[in-house]
């Protein structure tokens, strides 16, 4: 007895190594030693950042805040040292394949942005130079008027430099963005030149109102601080009629909708059923008379 | 109706009474506090935000809420947001049946836990083919079927193209559930949940509250908050950004949860966007993306599906 007890408990310690070590999660060496085909800039950094937070925080959590979601095991957070054990191809090749609950993520992200997620992780590498994801944002300016005749949009953007002094912003993209319901749409951009300037033609495609007016928004890179310029009413798209509903004749509109055709239709049915009961009791009551004769 | 106008107005006349004496006991006290800079009443009161977070007002910030008399809600409610064509689109590929959105709604709308205006339903489409999760609210069709069969004029069509009930005059006979194809209906067969809590609570025909026995409720693409400019109570509360709501006459949606704003055309071509029983003709305002390329595999349980 005491020796089966005594296996039982020994097979179970073997099992418990067993799946410590397939807890472990090594990637071969071959696929481990890929070198990342993304630089390592500021705007992969950047755009990687924007994925994370889109695709890994709800589990990962914050960098460095360590509140990543009690899982089981729990989701490493991206400065963490058993992050950082992984090389680049190895974090490339887990969240392309996932295991357990990591989701993979080879049919969602793509390639490209799946490696910029491996910059932005690097990104708290104590190896790497720490690119200034988080840098002191740039104070900034926005000018801009609409030509209406021609439909362009000119903007001119200055900087605040480290005097306090605003200075002409060169070769900086300017986002031109539409104003909707529940956000903004961007547009298009366009770049500034050696004066501040830039100059947007709008394109016919874009949807405005039923006078063709749009409210442009004009935005500028995370970098800067900003207040996004708005200018309202611009008349810059063809007319765009508005669907209306009870336009054409339909069925499900109802007492103050009610499509005439229906109302007499309906009642020449409701008449003409009544006065074909009352010819026939009619002629009832007429045959009857006729048989008292 | 009159005892109704006659309450109301009562009740109007309180709420000047009491505004005005507010007014006077402020003014007064303003002027005893001529050096002070600011003026306030010193009481606090703590209020819950939207966000969760706790915070202290001062009491002299709080205004009456707006909200319109019953006739008044009715008439705006039936009118509808001009200009507007509300219309919905569902990323198939995106749910993981997390159910935020049906939880949401069940809160918004005041709903008992086995009814729902949208649900996320399991489907398999045929015996060979992958299962997907699928949520479901009311199609909102520019032709319903169900607004046909009122008899008495309770659900009707509104300029922006939803489609609503009004509990004041639904008799329900659940004529127009059996007429919609989508089972987008539900009947208050008991009691609603927290009818205690609401009794007496202004009818809002913009949002079915509080919610009436023996009446038909749907799901409304949260009328109330679009008036108030939010997007309906689904699409904001999903966390994995399966929702785009927005209004096609502009041809732009937003994702509930990035807040991410496109071009609802390109959206639809670009991934082959269908909507659900097309060959009815009832044109429905939902879209649906297909289930394509998931990152999360299916974990529902479907009678036969061998995963």
């Amino acid at each position: 007895m005491r020796n089966l007890i005594r296996y039982i408990f020994i097979t179970l310690l073997v099992f418990s190594f067993l799946n410590s070590n397939s807890q472990e999660w090594v990637v071969a060496d071959d696929i481990a030693s890929i070198q990342n085909p993304s630089p390592y800039t500021l705007q992969n950094v950047n755009k990687g950042k924007e994925l994370y937070l889109k695709n890994c925080k709800s589990c990962h959590g914050d960098a460095g805040k360590n509140n990543a979601l009690p899982l089981v095991p729990i989701p490493p957070d991206v400065t963490s040292a058993q992050m950082h054990a992984n090389s680049e191809g190895a974090l490339f090749h887990k969240i392309t394949a996932g295991r357990g609950t990591m989701p993979q993520f080879e049919t969602s992200i793509s390639e490209d942005d799946r490696w910029r997620i491996v910059n932005y992780i690097m990104n708290f590498n104590p190896a790497n130079e720490p690119l200034l994801v988080d840098a002191p944002k740039i104070n900034a300016k926005l000018l801009g008027s609409v030509n209406e005749a021609e439909k362009k949009v000119e903007v001119l953007a200055e900087f605040q430099d480290k005097d306090g002094i605003y200075k002409k912003l060169a070769n900086t993209p300017v986002f031109i963005n539409s104003k909707k319901t529940f956000g903004k749409i961007k547009i298009g951009q366009a770049t500034t030149d050696e004066n501040g300037r830039a100059v947007y033609q709008i394109p016919e495609t874009v949807v405005g109102d039923a006078e063709g007016k749009i409210d442009i928004i004009i935005s500028m890179e995370d970098n800067y601080t900003v207040n996004e310029l708005l200018l309202e009413n611009a008349k810059v798209c063809a007319p765009n009629v508005a669907e209306n509903l009870f336009d054409e004749a339909v069925l499900w509109g109802t007492n103050d909708r009610l499509q005439p055709w229906l109302l007499v239709s309906y009642l020449a049915i409701a008449v003409g059923a009544w006065l074909a009961i009352f010819y026939v009791v009619f002629q009832i009551v007429k045959i009857k008379r006729l048989g008292k004769e | 109706m009159k005892g109704n106008k006659n309450s109301r107005r009562d009740f109007m006349k309180k709420v000047g009474v009491t505004l005005g004496a507010v007014g006077v006991s402020a003014s007064s006290s303003v002027l005893s506090s001529c050096n002070q800079v600011e003026q306030a009443s010193g009481d606090k009161i703590k209020l819950l935000t939207s966000s969760g977070e706790l915070v202290e007002v001062d009491k002299a910030q709080l205004k009456p809420a707006d909200m319109p008399s019953l006739s008044e809600n009715q008439k705006r409610g039936r009118k509808g947001l001009t200009g507007k064509s509300w219309v919905m689109v569902i990323d198939l590929s995106k749910c993981r049946n997390a159910r935020e959105c049906m939880k949401a709604c069940q809160n918004h709308h005041q709903l008992r836990p086995e009814q729902h205006h949208i649900n996320v339903l399991q489907m398999q489409d045929a015996e060979h083919t992958a299962p997907y999760y699928m949520p479901k609210p009311c199609m909102h069709c520019d032709n319903p079927p169900c607004t046909k069969v009122c008899p008495v004029n309770a659900t009707f069509k509104r300029e922006d193209g939803i489609v609503l009930i009004d509990n004041e005059r639904c008799i329900g006979c659940r004529f127009c559930i059996a007429a919609c194809p989508y089972s987008a209906r539900v009947f208050n067969w008991f009691e609603p949940r927290d009818a205690e809590k609401y009794k007496g609570v202004t009818y809002n025909i913009e949002a079915n509250v509080p919610q009436k026995k023996g009446t038909i409720s749907k799901c409304l693409f949260s009328a109330d908050r679009l008036r108030d400019g939010k997007l309906p109570s689904c699409v904001s509360a999903c966390p994995n950004s399966v929702y785009w709501f927005g209004d096609r006459n502009e041809d732009a949606v937003t994702n509930g949860t990035t807040n991410e704003t496109v071009c609802f055309s390109e959206l639809i071509k670009d991934n082959a966007g269908y909507t659900l029983m097309e060959e009815l003709g009832t044109k429905p305002r939902v879209y649906y993306l297909p289930a394509k390329d998931r990152a999360f595999p299916f974990e529902g349980e479907i009678s036969g599906h061998k995963a």
